[in-house]
């Protein structure tokens, strides 16, 4: 055997990460997708995008922080994985897809790791380059957002046992399941709004009909 | 106690004294100052100019014509009226144009919709010059203007005699021609359409401003012209176009330009060329730089613009071309987007810029490299606001403004603020940065959030070899500024800890080395107990 697959579950992430193409081979064959260790991911994920809105040099970062509001963030990160990982699931189990929802939120999750790693590296770099090195710091940011892609297109193609033009077009589709999902969601954000201020004036209006 | 009463009332009655002498002391200025900050939202600020004087044609009292007697009798013997040498000024109307002759400090004003040309100094004191016959020595005739709207002075060394060193150039807008004249009123040239192929049939010549170099080149700005300002040779040939602006790139003209790379050249004819837009207005400095002003709500192309005498626009080489020119951001409202329209520019001596705004009255004061100074000015109908501005002209910290439907001139006065924010800028911009902080601290003390002040003080500490202190100033301030001072800061610090980084790395390496051996130690021991 070449590699030692019996390694704890936090290690998986950084061997598939490695191992783009039978990484996800081993990980479906193993059944180690982990719930836990996704969950840290994404809460990984929120984080450093926040680090990345605050900490980035000064140099190098045209966020608008004056008025710091996290809730963007939060819609940015954890809210969009969750709403990707539900978007696929729906769409890939009306296709023949094998993933579970389990399945299908490690797998995203791990797919997430380089662009993480990277984005780390970018943070510290953009505090002690000058701005003439930025080349560096785009080169990783590319470098980061290409690797992941690379193994979201593998890990998605392993979990449904789909061939590659097929997941190109599953993920195509997932991202218009995600634009769907977010539609209704604001939707019933909005008439919830409605019902709850409905009821409230007629409970106001009691109140003052009753004098209670 | 009585007295303590006495006391204590006097105090009180003092203190509202006091308190109502600074609430009058507000109450004078039409608008409020304000700059931007640097995620460029407009944030409150001292203001740097205050309305002085506001003065319309009634106040000029009388003027005279400055032809000779003789000249006078010939003109009334000609048109048959009664021209005489006293002329009452009486209101403007519709005025276009300004020009302050930095040589002789004498104003002039475009006085459109009366078709002549006043002269006084910039004090109005000087009696008034009217000007409104031009001797033409060619045809021996008078020629009148009609609805001028702009002129231009220039002085030449080796002229014949003193008359002959003014030349005057007026954009005769209704009469389709630039009148050339001396400081007598003779006429020594006539500027007319080109009969060049390049000049379009279709296009009328109406010139709606004029500027001439140093060499004599006289600059034509029309308004129906996309190619930029006529360019005549001092001869009164046409030569070329000059200085269009570049097209918008809009979603529409970056679609057309798709559709004609890959349709036949009969179907791509019928798309809408994409055209720039014109430039509205001009001005040029003593280096012979000209600058140009383009009013457009919406195109954020070109609004402004500094070309060297091949027609090319220095600022995009430094780099300022993506400056937001006027305000910020324009906001839309009922179908109809409110921005500024840049209409006038004009640099003074000493370099500074100062755009005028036509949508919102105001005026965008920048250094001659495009920072923001000062806006002030604004819209109304009070004392000191405007309605319709048309011309800007500044001497000597002075500003003056035309309003064409007012019909006034307004003249703005430095304030204190004003004055301690150029002494700081003129030893800016001399190199004298050190010199230059204290002025720069003052007006910090007045209004922290000018943000050049921490520009100005940052340069100063990076002068002086404080690179932290610099980098503290230029933190949100300047990108490029904090990018000077932290490479000096990181070499510095490099060279100043060379020994604990090299120690570092040489404990890494050992450290590796050592546990690349025990592994390998290991791993043999591992393989020989399994054997």
């Amino acid at each position: 055997m070449r590699f030692d697959l019996d390694m704890p579950a936090w290690k998986w992430p950084f061997y598939v990460a490695r191992h783009p193409f039978e990484g996800f081979e081993d990980l479906r064959w193993k059944k180690a997708y982990n719930t836990k260790v996704s969950m840290v991911i994404v809460l990984c994920f929120f984080i450093i995008t926040v680090c990345q809105q605050v900490m980035t040099g000064f140099l190098f970062n045209t966020n608008y922080v004056k008025i710091f509001n996290i809730v963007p963030l939060l819609v940015q990160t954890i809210i969009l994985f969750f709403t990707w990982v539900i978007g696929n699931w729906s769409l890939c189990t009306l296709f023949d897809g094998e993933g579970s929802i389990k399945a299908i939120t490690s797998v995203s999750a791990y797919a997430l790791v380089p662009y993480l790693i990277t984005q780390i590296v970018v943070i510290i770099a953009s505090n002690v380059l000058l701005k003439s090195e930025g080349a560096f710091i785009v080169f990783f940011q590319y470098l980061g957002i290409l690797w992941s892609v690379v193994l979201m297109i593998s890990g998605i193609k392993t979990v449904h046992q789909y061939s590659v033009p097929k997941t190109l077009l599953a993920m195509i589709f997932t991202v218009a399941a995600m634009v769907v999902i977010l539609f209704l969601l604001v939707l019933l954000l909005s008439l919830f709004q409605q019902v709850y201020i409905f009821g409230f004036s007629i409970y106001t209006e009691l109140m003052y009909r009753f004098s209670l | 106690m009585p007295n303590m009463k006495k006391i204590a009332a006097s105090a009180v009655s003092a203190i509202m004294a006091v308190s109502m002498l600074c609430s009058s002391a507000f109450a004078d200025q039409p608008y409020e100052g304000y700059n931007y900050d640097w995620w460029g939202d407009p944030v409150p600020s001292q203001t740097g100019y205050v309305v002085d004087r506001v003065v319309t044609g009634l106040d000029f009292g009388s003027g005279t014509r400055y032809n000779t007697d003789a000249q006078l009798k010939e003109i009334s013997d000609q048109t048959g009226n009664e021209v005489t040498k006293e002329v009452t000024i009486g209101e403007l109307k519709e005025p276009q144009d300004l020009f302050i002759d930095r040589e002789t400090q004498s104003l002039y004003i475009v006085d459109s919709g009366n078709n002549r040309i006043l002269v006084t100094d910039v004090n109005y004191s000087r009696t008034f010059q009217v000007m409104d016959y031009f001797y033409n020595p060619e045809t021996k005739k008078y020629e009148t203007l009609k609805n001028p709207h702009g002129i231009f002075i220039r002085h030449v060394e080796d002229a014949e005699n003193e008359n002959e060193s003014t030349m005057i150039y007026i954009a005769d807008y209704d009469n389709c021609r630039i009148l050339g004249v001396y400081a007598d009123g003779t006429v020594f040239q006539i500027f007319e359409r080109p009969a060049s192929e390049f000049y379009d049939a279709d296009v009328t010549f109406q010139p709606n401003k004029v500027v001439v170099d140093v060499a004599g080149n006289v600059y034509v700005n029309i308004l129906s012209i996309t190619d930029g300002a006529v360019m005549f040779a001092p001869d009164g040939s046409f030569s070329n176009f000059f200085g269009a602006n570049r097209v918008e790139q809009t979603a529409q003209a970056i679609a057309n330009k798709f559709w004609r790379t890959i349709l036949s050249r009969e179907a791509a004819a019928a798309f809408i060329q994409a055209v720039p837009m014109e430039f509205n207005n001009f001005d040029i400095d003593d280096e012979g730089f000209i600058y140009t002003v383009t009013a457009s709500k919406s195109a954020t192309t070109d609004i402004f613009k500094k070309m060297n005498p091949a027609g090319e626009n220095i600022l995009i080489n430094l780099g300022f071309s993506d400056y937001t020119y006027g305000d910020m951001a324009s906001y839309y409202y009922k179908n109809q987007t409110y921005g500024s329209q840049i209409t006038d520019v004009d640099v003074d001596e000493d370099g500074t810029i100062r755009l005028l705004d036509y949508a919102n009255g105001r005026i965008f004061e920048y250094t001659d490299e495009c920072d923001l100074l000062f806006i002030y000015g604004g819209k109304g109908n009070q004392k000191g606001l405007f309605t319709n501005v048309t011309a800007i002209e500044a001497y000597n910290s002075v500003v003056y403004v035309l309003d064409s439907r007012k019909n006034s001139i307004t003249t703005f006065k430095r304030t204190e603020f004003g004055d301690i924010v150029h002494e700081a800028m003129g030893l800016y911009n001399l190199g004298k940065y050190e010199e230059a902080s204290g002025p720069w601290q003052e007006v910090l003390t007045r209004d922290s959030n000018y943000w050049f002040a921490y520009i100005g003080l940052g340069n100063s500490e990076l002068s002086q070899g404080n690179y932290e202190k610099a980098m503290e100033y230029f933190y949100r301030n300047s990108r490029a500024g904090y990018n000077r001072a932290f490479k000096q800061f990181r070499m510095q610090f490099i060279r100043d800890n060379f020994n604990i980084f090299m120690i570092i790395v040489l404990v890494i390496i050992v450290a590796l080395v050592v546990l690349s051996k025990v592994k390998k130690r290991l791993k043999a021991k591992k393989a020989g107990g399994n054997k």
